[in-house]
């Protein structure tokens, strides 16, 4: 299936794009956009303005994701809360990592395209969902 | 190649003229809720309120992004909003916005560096304690910060100052 989102990914579509692609959708292709009006027929839109898989009620679009497809797994809002931190900043959540994330994903966003962004940072929430799987089966921070 | 263009914030520093993003919005009156839940989040952003419904920000990626979430919830709360790039019609009205913007964040910094200072005199469990705190302020009022002021600085000095020198009673004989 193809996926469409905005052009320059940041850390929620970048997390989107991985969601997708490891619970969704493991065929995904993801093109990026510079406006909504330029989304493929045949594709579905996330991260954008004016699309169900945006943000809606004060969630960030991983956090809508998860809603909408109906994915329960705790792993995974773990993760939304760094991600929907790292994004909005809004401090809804107690997420200290969050802060890192943004600057690692700012970072890779001025070295590298859209695609190589998702390439790398796919192994990236490999490892955060890893960690946090560990952490909560522990009931503590792995090591 | 980088695809995001992120717009230097605080060209205004420089003079030459900067692009800023403006958003533009109307709520209904009632239910209030959602007015004060946009109040507060245009605060925590920092935008200069340049009229009635019209606040604006230096455009770079984040504030552009920022800007354009805020417009979709304006509009699930019945409201109306458009988000616009543009650029000043002069370098001194710019400087005028540039120069109100960080006249709000030195008061900020100011707040910050009486706290620090007025907790220097108390225990060191306090003082770390305060430390940490104030450090949690300083990066939510630096995250707005486009024109940082000279109190930033000063602020920064008085929080480390709390964070890591001994009180004057315990370092007594």
């Amino acid at each position: 299936m193809r996926w469409a989102t905005r052009a320059g990914v940041h850390i929620d579509r970048a997390a989107c794009a991985w969601l997708i692609r490891r619970h969704l959708d493991p065929d995904a292709s993801f093109v990026f956009v510079d406006d909504p009006a330029e989304v493929p027929a045949d594709a579905t839109a996330f991260d954008m303005r004016g699309v169900e898989l945006g943000h809606h009620g004060g969630d960030c679009s991983f956090e809508t994701i998860l809603r909408r497809y109906q994915l329960d797994d705790p792993v995974l809002w773990k993760l939304a809360e760094l991600v929907h931190e790292a994004d909005l900043d809004d401090e809804r959540f107690d997420a200290p990592e969050a802060r890192s994330l943004d600057v690692l994903l700012r970072g890779m966003s001025m070295t590298l395209d859209d695609a190589r962004v998702l390439e790398v940072s796919g192994p990236l929430f490999d490892g955060l969902y890893e960690y946090w799987r560990r952490g909560l089966l522990l009931g503590r921070e792995p090591a | 190649m980088p695809q995001s263009t992120v717009l230097p914030a605080g060209s205004a520093r420089s003079g030459s003229l900067g692009r800023w993003v403006l958003l533009a919005y109307r709520l209904p009156r009632e239910p209030s809720n959602p007015r004060v839940g946009v109040w507060r989040k245009l605060e925590r952003l920092g935008v200069a309120r340049l009229g009635d419904g019209l606040v604006a920000l230096p455009a770079d990626a984040r504030t552009r992004e920022q800007l354009d979430w805020l417009a979709e919830e304006i509009l699930e709360a019945s409201g109306a909003a458009t988000v616009w790039l543009a650029t000043p019609g002069s370098a001194a009205q710019e400087r005028a916005i540039a120069a109100a913007m960080r006249a709000a964040r030195a008061a900020e910094y100011r707040a910050v560096t009486d706290q620090a200072l007025s907790a220097a005199g108390a225990g060191a469990m306090e003082r770390r304690r305060t430390a940490r705190r104030l450090r949690g302020e300083l990066r939510r009022i630096a995250r707005r910060d486009f024109f940082p002021p000279p109190e930033r600085e000063a602020a920064r000095a008085a929080v480390d100052a709390l964070a890591v020198k001994p009180a004057v009673a315990e370092a007594g004989p």
